[in-house]
């Protein structure tokens, strides 16, 4: 058992195999710290989820999936959370969150990001960061130990400025999307809500998401010109 | 014609959306907006209603012709079969 302090929450995570300690090394806090949330999964659970896997993946890389959508389940009832399924960075003090459908190309548009503005530009989580409302009123996004193959992630969280749907595109284009658009799209990001519970706590934090972040479309190539259309398109009131 | 159990409709952001919880959510995995048109529809299929009460009940809300409504209601409940939503 071990305890880490991810998306300002402490979690004590029961674990059979070494892995996810492993993985999660970066936020690991002293054993015994008062936790706000206890997860752990079944064999039965980690055998579903090898099962269910499109590459073959070990059981100790199962339980960590299990665990990390387990610690997710609750993030709504409990937290004023939820998990998107995206990639965000930080730049200049502004979250920008890049969703696509897998294989659209977010690792390589937010690389194109770093190119064209610098190593001023951090990856909080590029794959599956936790989104959670505060106390402030703002909407953060934090790094996570599950953050995709390549690992990118820092222990930080940014408010979240803006969504991004990326689609591949031969010209750089950016446009806004309304309300009506964009619960679609982000919709497909989301984990399922199994029960009405979940359904109630969650779509709340969804429509504040919609109402108080803008959401764009961005059709882009992978020149440095994209990250420009992308940054200026979301950044309307900077020439 | 009935819409099967589990569907839970809800409002995000001004929009009327439907999602799937418990067995339909084996078939269905998704999302669904209904406009308002297709809001009156969905609840009285979700009731129970068949063809006809519904066309009635666009009819009295909506000025526009039988024939036009008839064919949005019919491609509607297609819609819906096609995604094994109706009982």
């Amino acid at each position: 058992m071990f305890f880490i302090k991810m998306a300002d929450m402490v979690i004590e995570i029961h674990h059979r195999y070494n892995y996810v300690k492993w993985l999660c090394k970066d936020y690991i806090v002293p054993d015994g710290t008062t936790p706000d949330l206890s997860v752990r999964v079944s064999r039965e659970d980690i055998e579903a989820e090898i099962k269910a896997s499109q590459t073959e993946v070990s059981a100790g890389y199962a339980e960590g999936i299990c665990l990390y959508r387990a610690i997710c389940k609750q993030l709504p009832m409990r937290f004023q959370s939820y998990l998107m399924h995206c990639a965000v960075i930080e730049y200049e003090g502004k979250g920008y969150a890049f969703a696509a459908k897998s294989g659209t190309g977010k690792s390589t548009h937010i690389f194109l990001w770093q190119k064209r503005f610098g190593d001023k530009v951090h990856i909080v989580n590029g794959d599956k960061p936790i989104l959670r409302f505060l106390e402030d009123g703002r909407l953060y996004a934090y790094g996570t130990p599950w953050c995709g193959k390549e690992g990118f992630n820092e222990n930080t969280s940014v408010p979240l400025h803006a969504i991004c749907f990326i689609e591949r595109s031969p010209i750089n284009t950016i446009h806004s999307i309304k309300a009506d658009e964009a619960v679609m799209r982000i919709f497909h990001q989301l984990l399922s809500p199994e029960d009405i519970q979940t359904v109630d706590a969650l779509f709340p934090l969804l429509d504040r998401t919609l109402r108080e972040i803008p959401c764009y479309v961005l059709g882009c190539n992978i020149s440095e010109e994209a990250a420009e259309v992308a940054y200026y398109g979301m950044n309307p009131s900077i020439e | 014609m009935k819409i099967k159990n589990g569907f839970v409709v809800r409002e995000i952001a001004g929009e009327c959306v439907v999602v799937a919880l418990g067995e339909v959510s084996k078939i269905f995995n998704g999302i669904i907006k209904l406009n308002d048109t297709a809001k009156i529809i969905w609840n009285m299929l979700s009731e129970g209603s068949d063809r006809e009460s519904v066309i009635e009940a666009i009819l009295q809300s909506y000025e526009v012709e039988r024939e036009t409504v008839e064919r949005d209601v019919d491609c509607f409940i297609e819609t819906l079969k096609g995604a094994n939503i109706l009982e």
